[in-house]
């Protein structure tokens, strides 16, 4: 979020050791003038740890750049390219002129931008994997025909939101391309800041300050999701954040909670943080407080709209909130970074966000609770890039977590909790249903992943279409509930070796055996594709220490390192395969493919049978 | 508010505040081009809370003339 002012986002940037951070290459596609838009992308890919490189395109120069092709704007190292097609520029006569135009040529105009839509698309397909944010067409406020305009569809207006329709199609029929709701932009910060004509004119640059400022922050709702810098976790506060007063000192029927004012702002505030829970957010809390009080509110409070059910993990008692939030980031097995504190108290929010930056901290002001809801919806912090069943499960499945944790205490031998679990492991190749999952798993998990690739859906695709790849990834169920896609692997053959491109299990299966089953797999498919060695690599990062010996511990050998990479490799036709006997099943169709050894040239895969 | 206007400018031009003065200009300030000039803009009348009118942001020949703008800008 940006809560500086221009210069100071600029001071900020200046200031900034960049030269270490990996980048970000950016490309803007445009026909009218938005460089000033730069500082604030910047500013935002600093805050999530990127060096930002934005690179324009010519003014007005978009479909050439597309359909032509340049290569210095799009090409493999791209990560995001950003259109902005300004109507104006694009077509006077539908944004300026529309009541000269009789229905035909309407029609004629609307053809031609679809057509050039449609080309422009396809151009930058062939180009690029990145990630593509297509700014749409905002509508006019005030359209030609006035009151009247909009009592049909085939008014300005309608015409336009037409042709928004159309291109969000279009883009939506493609991996990795997003449309940009310009319209939503010019809501929130109102006409009159989002246009600034004086610019406009001096210089075709329409965008006032503050729209450049929220359509970077838009912009970025969906880079943090594509990076994995989406947080995952929002943890609560209670006296004076769930509800008004303190249930410590005011007592059940003395706090504020209800359908009027004041209760029902934060009513209406924890019907936001149920909605934030229903598309996948782990919801925790964390409160000074005694637990009985708290919990005395939860069961009994008529008004209350978050139910203990909803609750992950909680720390409800007189240690300071740091050590609490460190306590239930290790209770769900996420990292401080994906979290965000909601707390009210000055004391609270200073000390967190002074022990413990990594935690995004939202405060909230006791004075104007009404605005309480609208502080949390417009956040952004919490947005992805698709919403699979698996995420709008979440919160209960990391509930069904904790319940498992406190089952295991009661087994004495590891295997006799697994066995307990009754798990069901099916390991199967990547397909149109699970890539959007897949590609979200390589994008977001950062403990139990040996190279921490982050791939796009597109990507994903790609991988899993090539002969010289496979995609495969884990499915996990138990008596506790359906955990979905927890589980991804990348194989790439080369030669006479299988690469393990990507290994990775979403850390909240890890501690259940799962990774062996599921590498013995890996392993079982690079020899059924004819492979006579693996190679595993691991590359390290600052979270996921934990599987730094992992191939080691499964009989990798060797070990090369150069910087943070180091590689072990292990001969198949010696490699002890092996069940554990602790499922209760494992189904995978890697089983029943047949022995078809890929044979790498130099422009690509044959596939020949072996049997 | 000179001194603001300073800083800001350092801030849009990467040029340190010992560098510039009311005689700074796109002549003699290498990263002062049309586009920063437009970024300048933007800060001077966030910082300051004015409008300039378009025939202003034209004639910003000087960081001096852009002071005496400010002024008279926040006095009208």
């Amino acid at each position: 979020m940006i809560e500086v002012s221009y210069s100071g986002v600029q001071e900020c940037l200046n200031k900034a050791n960049l030269s270490q951070l990996p980048k970000l290459r950016v490309s803007v596609l445009r026909n009218i003038i938005v460089e000033s838009v730069e500082s604030y992308l910047r500013y935002l890919a600093l805050q999530i740890g990127f060096d930002a490189q934005i690179r324009f395109g010519e003014y007005d120069n978009i479909f050439q750049e597309a359909v032509g092709g340049q290569s210095e704007l799009l090409n493999e190292d791209s990560d995001v390219v950003l259109i902005f097609t300004y109507l104006d520029t694009l077509s006077w006569d539908l944004s300026r002129n529309f009541l000269a135009l009789n229905g035909n040529e309407i029609e004629a105009e609307v053809d031609r931008i679809k057509e050039y839509i449609s080309s422009v698309l396809s151009g930058i397909d062939k180009q690029t994997n990145a990630i593509v944010l297509w700014h749409g067409f905002d509508i006019p406020v005030h359209p030609s025909l006035g009151i009247l305009d909009y009592q049909g569809r085939d008014g300005q207006a309608g015409v336009i939101s037409g042709l928004n329709e159309f291109l969000r199609n279009s883009l939506s029929k493609r991996k990795n391309m997003y449309f940009v709701d310009m319209n939503l932009c010019l809501a929130r910060v109102g006409a009159q800041q989002f246009h600034d004509s004086r610019y406009w004119h001096i210089g075709r640059a329409p965008f006032g300050r503050e729209a450049l400022r929220e359509i970077a922050e838009e912009d970025f709702k969906f880079i943090r999701a594509l990076k994995g810098k989406n947080k995952k976790c929002l943890v609560l506060d209670c006296d004076n954040t769930l509800w008004g007063g303190i249930i410590g000192e005011d007592g059940l029927s003395g706090i504020k909670l209800g359908k009027t004012y004041p209760g029902s702002a934060y009513y209406e505030f924890q019907q936001e943080i149920l909605n934030l829970y229903n598309r996948g957010i782990i919801i925790a809390v964390c409160s000074k407080n005694n637990e009985g009080d708290v919990w005395e509110v939860f069961r009994e409070h008529p008004d209350m709209v978050l139910e203990e059910k909803h609750i992950a993990s909680y720390q409800i008692n007189w240690d300071d909130k740091a050590t609490n939030l460190r306590r239930i980031a290790q209770d769900l097995n996420i990292g401080l970074d994906s979290m965000v504190l909601i707390d009210d108290s000055d004391f609270e929010v200073h000390f967190v966000r002074q022990v413990l930056p990594e935690v995004e901290v939202i405060q909230l002001p006791n004075r104007r609770i009404v605005e309480y809801r609208n502080i949390l919806s417009s956040c952004g912090l919490f947005d992805t890039l698709a919403l699979s069943p698996e995420d709008r499960k979440r919160g209960a499945m990391y509930k069904a977590e904790v319940e498992r944790q406190k089952m295991a205490t009661q087994f004495s031998d590891i295997e006799g909790y697994y066995k307990s679990l009754e798990m069901v492991v099916t390991i199967q190749f990547a397909d149109d249903f699970s890539i959007p999952r897949i590609a979200q798993l390589t994008q977001k998990t950062n403990q139990f992943n040996l190279t921490t690739k982050r791939y796009s859906e597109a990507d994903i695709k790609a991988l899993s279409e090539s002969q010289l790849s496979d995609v495969f990834y884990l499915h996990l169920n138990d008596r506790f509930g359906d955990s979905g896609i927890v589980g991804v692997g990348v194989l790439k053959y080369e030669a006479n070796e299988a690469v393990i491109d990507s290994f990775l299990l979403s850390c909240r299966v890890l501690g259940r055996g799962i990774e062996d089953v599921f590498l013995n797999y890996c392993l079982k498919l690079a020899q059924k594709r004819g492979k006579v060695i693996a190679v595993g690599q691991y590359i390290a990062t600052q979270k996921n220490g934990q599987v730094r010996e992992f191939y080691q511990k499964m009989g990798f050998q060797g070990m090369e390192k150069t910087e943070n990479t180091s590689t072990s490799k292990v001969d198949l036709a010696s490699y002890g395969f092996h069940t554990a006997t602790f499922f209760k099943q494992v189904i995978s169709e890697i089983d029943n493919i047949p022995v078809m050894e890929v044979i790498c040239k130099d422009e690509g895969a044959d596939v020949q049978n072996c049997e | 508010m000179r001194g603001q206007t300073f800083k800001i400018a350092s801030n849009i031009f990467e040029v340190p505040m010992e560098q510039l003065n009311e005689s700074s200009s796109p002549d003699n300030v290498e990263s002062w081009d049309s586009l920063r000039h437009i970024n300048l803009v933007i800060a001077v009348e966030e910082t300051f809370n004015i409008q300039f009118r378009p025939e202003q942001i034209g004639e910003m020949t000087s960081l001096g003339i852009i002071i005496e703008m400010v002024k008279e800008c926040s006095a009208g």
